[in-house]
């Protein structure tokens, strides 16, 4: 083969014309284009596109090359350009999602292997020290010993009565009881003020001195910014997103605290909601493993009237400015701050900072 | 030298070595090679002798190395040292 195929960038705001073949090329190999890639790094030999890889937040996916392009060390040029352009983003710590086939090929780029859900999906991450640094954050500032340790992770957009109810009955099942606020900005409400509100609220509490609040950490895998375009049907992606995260708390980040419990509220409506805490049980007590088991627990949705409080009516009531009828469905903390914002005008999405 | 940010040097091509480096309280070092088996111990040699000629005490260094002989690798751990840092070098001591 002559010279190495050219490499480019493409922004997939700014050159939509570009994002033609680099559609050709994923379909050539039975990939799709996810929505939330900013940017492509882009091989070209003469006019043709010869190979790709994408780039979300801090996710390297999207990736093709043509066949005949294989097995000449193109894939570790575009990841060595897709891992300056996240530098220049300011991103430094990188995933990827991948078939478990690709597991070798990315080991080979730098990255390191995290969690598989055989037969589906292997994730990795461009660092051989970023979940030993985090379980040993974890255990360094949020162990506390004790019998029994519960853990609740809450997306929390914004803190409601429904999650208050669940973090106290969980509080009052153990002596201690973490909380993990999800970091993701993919909300109405961004990072920084879920957080807050949920510090707030649990703070609150009768059971408050007994809780410990804190973001949640990169291995927090969520289906809001799973990637999903290898993958089949919405309970493959839910089974996929699931099993990863799962199996990354079960054993990693609940040893490093010693967690024995974790506690999940139900969603009587959501179908999706209910895969995942079926794959609760199965990933964190079911599942073969060296760590202990970790036992779920599903807390009941409290309602207000007939219909369950949940985060969405909260947000749908917020943004049609009906404040009074939020006083029974969030605790006072949580309507202090969206009263104050509403007064400043602010029901749209606040903008925030992305990592 | 102190590392106060993320930063890289290099490439994954045959016969370079990619080295990242980042914060930490502690310095933590790792090497892939692909001829780990041939020359890995003077590969961490290699690497660990640069460092401590930059004075580097703490940070995360990782090197992966596609078979860059010795002079590449160490400047590719200095070139990563330097953009992770604020610090100016002390070129005498390199």
């Amino acid at each position: 083969m002559d010279a190495a195929p050219a490499l480019s960038v493409v922004s997939v705001a700014h050159d939509p014309d570009d994002l033609v073949p680099v559609r050709a090329l994923l379909a050539e190999q039975g990939l799709g284009l996810d929505d939330d890639v900013e940017l492509f790094v882009t091989a070209h030999r003469g006019d043709d596109l010869v190979g790709c890889m994408g780039l979300a937040g801090n996710v390297v996916k999207c990736s093709a090359i043509s066949d005949d392009e294989r097995g000449f060390g193109l894939s570790a040029r575009l990841m060595q350009e897709v891992t300056y352009q996240a530098l220049d983003r300011g991103r430094s710590h990188l995933f990827v999602y991948t078939k478990p086939t690709n597991r070798r090929v990315f080991e080979s780029l730098g990255f390191t292997f995290l969690a598989e859900v055989p037969g589906t999906l292997v994730l990795l991450e461009n660092t051989p020290f970023g979940l030993a640094r985090t379980c040993r954050q974890l255990r360094r500032h949020d162990y506390v010993p004790a019998t029994r340790v519960g853990v609740a992770v809450l997306n929390a957009n914004p803190f409601t009565r429904g999650h208050e109810y669940l973090v106290r009955t969980a509080a009052q099942n153990v002596d201690v009881l973490h909380v993990w606020v999800v970091s993701e900005d993919a909300s109405m409400f961004s990072a920084d003020e879920r957080f807050e509100l949920v510090r707030a609220g649990c703070a609150a509490v009768p059971e408050g001195d007994r809780i410990r609040v804190r973001r949640g950490t990169d291995y927090t895998v969520s289906r809001a910014t799973f990637p999903s375009y290898f993958l089949g049907d919405e309970a493959e992606i839910v089974r996929g997103a699931a099993g990863l995260d799962l199996q990354l708390f079960r054993e990693h980040l609940g040893p490093a605290i010693g967690a024995t419990d974790r506690f999940v509220g139900t969603e009587p409506l959501s179908p999706i909601t209910n895969l995942y805490n079926q794959e609760m049980h199965h990933w964190l007590e079911e599942s073969a493993s060296a760590s202990p088991t970790i036992r779920v627990h599903e807390i009941e949705r409290v309602a207000v009237g007939d219909a369950p409080v949940s985060a969405s009516r909260v947000r749908a009531l917020f943004a049609a400015g009906r404040l009074d009828e939020l006083d029974a469905l969030v605790p006072p903390t949580t309507l202090a701050y969206l009263r104050a914002r509403a007064h400043t005008g602010q029901t749209s999405p606040t903008p925030s900072v992305k990592k | 030298m102190r590392i106060v940010r993320a930063a890289v040097a290099g490439s994954l091509e045959s016969s370079d070595a990619l080295v990242k480096v980042a914060p930490n309280d502690e310095l933590e070092v790792d090497i892939q090679s692909t001829v780990m088996g041939q020359y890995g111990d003077a590969i961490t040699t290699v690497v660990n002798e640069t460092l401590e000629k930059l004075g580097v005490t703490e940070g995360f260094v990782s090197v992966d190395d596609k078979g860059a002989l010795d002079f590449a690798i160490r400047a590719r751990v200095q070139g990563a040292v330097f953009r992770g840092s604020d610090e100016q070098p002390d070129w005498s001591r390199l």
